[in-house]
């Protein structure tokens, strides 16, 4: 099936994402929070990646690994205490991001 | 079976690697550059923090250091408010110590340059300091050889000296320094010990580059009430005496000291070091940033390279990845393995970058002699950045090159 407009949107979103919240993942904020916080702040960045491009060929393992990656931001934000105004603004994208995603599931393909 | 997989990938990915060294090496090149640009600001900064926030733990948590200006950063300085303010007076050192209750040592300090000499050797711009007798219990100095002054030659201003080790060094190259005369801007000062070397230090010059020498001697050779010595009084609080009591306590001392009336402006400053703790915290906040906007641009484009490299290297194999699939290659093998091969060149280009800083801070450290050197931190934050930069760098093509349809992979040239 060709890939719908709207996942088009999400994944160029997703992409562009990427590339502003990369260089936070060696940022002296996220430096300061820990000795291995740059390495699982990067884990999810780069997980958050595969999964748009996953979701951009329309496999359903995409949204998979989307729906992982965004809770398990969503828990290092909560347990090192930084959510700010932009964090809210994310999760809000996300969430909406995840129903159009849940929509499109079951007509994207289950293989690797 | 998935580590077979990985294993037989990466091994793949080597020898792709190695069949082409220089193509291999100008890719890596990107991310050499970003990696040591990068953590080459973080080693000089963490470095730099190290040594001035040392410094300031030196000068002591709970003193307060009563003086003309405030220690203030930032722009908005309104210097015309302090400039006609007068500079702290021994004076007030007696009013002082009768009347606080809150401290547990105060004593006066002002210090000039000048040419320290011994016979036919001198030392030039040497800090020659004037003290009260309590400076030793706030300010910590060890003597190596010798003695501290003692309360009657602090009062008397007799002609005594303890000299720093650098100044000993420089002034007695073959001779043992006490009980030797030596001539402060040509007044004589016998010496009564030596100050054990201190190392250098990044707020001001350390006791390594000082003579000492009881206040009413140094008065002789300093005018008392010139800004230029600047002269402060020390103030140790007692323990368990928090530094805004004790501050409260001598804010209202010194008003009476000073006879301000109750609605006027205060005409000293009471700085402590948490102040300059405050104002090194913002700089090192701006450089750190700075450091980590340039390193990521560099390394932006370092995974930029990789990736361009990455979709050649699958264009050039595509009719391999046919054969390779034909014969019963899983998608996910063909994925490892140029994953793997991007995550190779970007983790060499990573190591080459750590290596170029570590030489570079090691090279360094001996020129400055400033304690910079390349922490466990910065290794594994490099390593983090360079193994990520090489899977989102790797990925797209790696994915592509296993969606290939087997048959058109094998057709194409």
């Amino acid at each position: 099936m060709k890939r719908p407009k709207v996942i088009s949107a999400i994944c160029i979103i997703g992409y562009l994402t990427i590339v502003f919240t990369f260089p936070q993942v060696f940022s002296p904020a996220i430096k300061k929070l820990g000795l291995f916080m740059p390495a699982i702040y990067g884990i999810l960045v780069a997980s958050n990646f595969i999964a748009c491009v996953g979701i951009w060929y329309f496999k359903q393992w995409g949204v998979q690994l989307y729906l992982i990656s965004f809770f398990c931001k969503l828990l290092f934000f909560i347990l090192i205490h930084q959510i700010s105004f932009g964090s809210y603004f994310s999760t809000l994208l996300s969430v909406i991001s995840i129903f159009i995603l849940l929509r499109f599931y079951s007509k994207m393909s289950p293989n690797l | 079976m998935l580590l077979l997989l990985f294993k037989e990938s990466l091994l793949f990915a080597w020898h792709s690697l190695n069949a082409n060294k220089l193509r291999s090496f100008l890719s890596l090149l990107g991310i050499t550059i970003g990696i040591f640009a990068i953590i080459l600001v973080f080693t000089i900064v963490d470095g730099l923090e190290n040594n001035i926030r040392g410094s300031i733990q030196s000068l002591g948590n709970n003193v307060v250091f009563i003086q003309k200006w405030p220690w203030s950063f930032g722009p908005d300085y309104p210097w015309w408010k302090y400039i006609n303010r007068p500079t702290p007076q021994y004076y007030e050192l007696d009013d002082l110590q009768k009347k606080c209750k809150t401290t547990e040592a105060i004593a006066y300090r002002m210090g000039k340059r000048k040419t320290i000499k011994y016979k036919s050797n001198s030392v030039q711009n040497a800090i020659v300091a004037g003290i009260s007798q309590e400076f030793y219990k706030i300010k910590n100095f060890e003597i190596s050889t010798g003695r501290y002054f003692t309360q009657t030659e602090t009062d008397a201003g007799y002609r005594v000296a303890l000299v720093g080790a650098e100044i000993a060094k420089g002034l007695f190259p073959y001779e043992e320094p006490l009980g030797k005369e030596i001539k402060i801007s040509g007044n004589k000062a016998v010496i009564i010990g030596v100050i054990k070397k201190e190392g250098e230090s990044m707020l001001g010059p350390s006791f390594d580059y000082q003579v000492i020498i009881p206040f009413n001697f140094a008065r002789i050779m300093m005018d008392t009430r010139s800004e230029n010595a600047d002269p402060t009084i020390y103030v140790k609080a007692k323990p368990n005496v928090a530094n805004s009591e004790m501050m409260d306590e001598l804010t209202g001392v010194l008003r009476g000291i000073r006879k301000l009336k109750p609605m006027s402006e205060v005409n000293f400053a009471l700085n402590e070091t948490s102040l300059l703790s405050k104002g090194f915290d913002s700089l090192f906040d701006i450089i750190g940033t700075a450091g980590w906007i340039i390193g990521g641009f560099s390394i932006l484009v370092g995974g930029f390279g990789i990736a361009n490299i990455m979709f050649v290297s699958v264009r050039e194999r595509t009719n391999l990845i046919g054969i390779q699939k034909s014969l019963g290659a899983k998608n996910l093998f063909i994925l490892f393995q140029f994953l793997s091969e991007s995550v190779i060149l970007s983790t060499a280009g990573g190591f080459f970058g750590l290596l170029l800083t570590y030489i570079i801070t090691a090279l360094g450290k001996d020129s400055i002699e400033m304690d910079i050197s390349l922490t466990g931190t910065n290794i594994i934050l490099g390593f983090t950045i360079s193994i990520l930069i090489g899977i989102i760098s790797g990925f797209i093509p790696a994915y592509s090159a296993s969606q290939l349809d087997p048959v058109e992979a094998i057709r194409s040239n």
